[in-house]
């Protein structure tokens, strides 16, 4: 016979208030509606949320499933009962320890807290880059741009907007498109030479710390050059 | 942008301005479905897992019969255009954009004038100047 269940509510880490696991009445219409439902096997979000209410909380974060959940909060739009399951799946991953968080996010969240942004490049690389694509902007043969550069800490500027490291890193002519847009509307923008990157893998890895951190970088940016907009093109 | 607050139609809106011919993915908003890549599952090693979610979209987008897919954000993209497209065939799918880029390559406008290209060139080689970038290796 299998070994009954105790559930230990004092104890438990996630689904804490009312609001979270208990209300759940166990209709599967988030399982039914979720696109993730038979992508882990033995794993849905219903299954997630009465784990989690019956105190199975280690076997929810041990699963690969809030992982391969994309967060989209469909089953939280149709829950009946208004639970938080984004969050609980979520907070699932905050729960996993950082040397098993899966992949390369949790190193990159390091990354761009150590260095500034997720891959590492370094400010020099950054700011010969910016200045090697505006000639190339300023001559392009479909859409010429004369007169184009990008302005770094421009102080004043009417936007400051973050870069994805990606395109600096593999992809810096995916970087013209918002730029000739800026150069078209004569807007005053600019870009840091530091902190700038747009990604926040804190909130996909489930560290909210870092998560934070990186929040506040780019308002500090904001703040240091007197920007009043801020554009996060993620 | 959470999903059922309708913010995508502020990115229907700046599509239609650029494209004539506009097609949903399907019937309703409410209806719809993330492309598999969200929630940083496009940086996961969990790639199997990512593209059966990401079946559901390749169906979508093949049954519009569109050419050109547009992407709200960084993630849709690769997903759609390094994932999708090469696992599954999409009917006439040829490209995907990114919803700036659409915006980008749809611009019709006047070169800056002689004097703002001056102005911009004095800022930039005082930036340069500030900032130790070389200008001989650029020129």
């Amino acid at each position: 016979m299998q070994e009954p269940i105790t559930i230990d509510r004092s104890n438990r880490r996630l689904g804490t208030s009312p609001e979270l696991a208990d209300v759940c009445f166990a209709c599967g219409t988030c399982a039914s509606g979720c696109p993730a439902t038979g992508l882990v096997p033995g794993w849905d979000p219903r299954k997630a949320i009465r784990a989690i209410a019956l105190g199975l909380e280690q076997e929810v974060i041990d699963s690969k499933f809030p992982w391969v959940c994309t967060l989209c909060a469909r089953c939280e739009y149709v829950c009946p009962m208004g639970v938080q399951l984004v969050k609980t799946l979520r907070g699932c991953r905050i729960l996993r320890e950082r040397d098993e968080v899966p992949g390369p996010i949790h190193k990159g969240t390091i990354m761009n807290f150590e260095r500034g942004n997720n891959l590492g490049i370094p400010r020099d690389d950054l700011l010969f880059l910016l200045a090697d694509l505006g000639p190339e902007m300023e001559e392009d043969e479909k859409q010429p741009c004369p007169g184009f550069y990008v302005p770094v800490d421009k102080e004043g500027a009417n936007i400051i907007v973050t870069m994805n490291s990606k395109e600096p890193f593999a992809e810096p002519d995916d970087m013209k498109f918002w730029w000739r847009i800026f150069y078209a509307a004569k807007e005053d923008w600019t870009v840091s030479s530091t902190n700038w990157e747009g990604v926040n893998w804190g909130l996909f890895s489930g560290d909210d710390e870092n998560w934070k951190i990186q929040v506040g970088r780019v308002l500090e940016n904001a703040r240091r050059l007197k920007v009043k907009t801020i554009l996060y093109p993620e | 942008m959470a999903f059922g607050d309708h913010e995508g139609d502020k990115s229907r809106w700046i599509v239609s301005q650029c494209c004539e011919n506009v097609a949903e993915m399907c019937d309703s908003p409410l209806n719809n479905l993330c492309c598999g890549a969200g929630g940083g599952a496009w940086a996961m090693p969990y790639t199997e897992e990512r593209l059966a979610y990401g079946k559901h979209k390749a169906d979508q987008i093949t049954k519009t019969g569109a050419e050109l897919v547009i992407a709200p954000c960084h993630n849709c993209r690769d997903q759609i255009m390094k994932g999708l497209a090469k696992e599954f065939d999409m009917g006439n799918y040829k490209e995907t954009m990114y919803i700036w880029e659409l915006v980008s390559e749809s611009l019709v406008y006047e070169p800056w004038s002689e004097e703002e290209i001056k102005k911009a060139h004095a800022e930039r080689d005082a930036q340069f100047e500030r900032d130790g970038v070389e200008l001989e290796e650029l020129e």
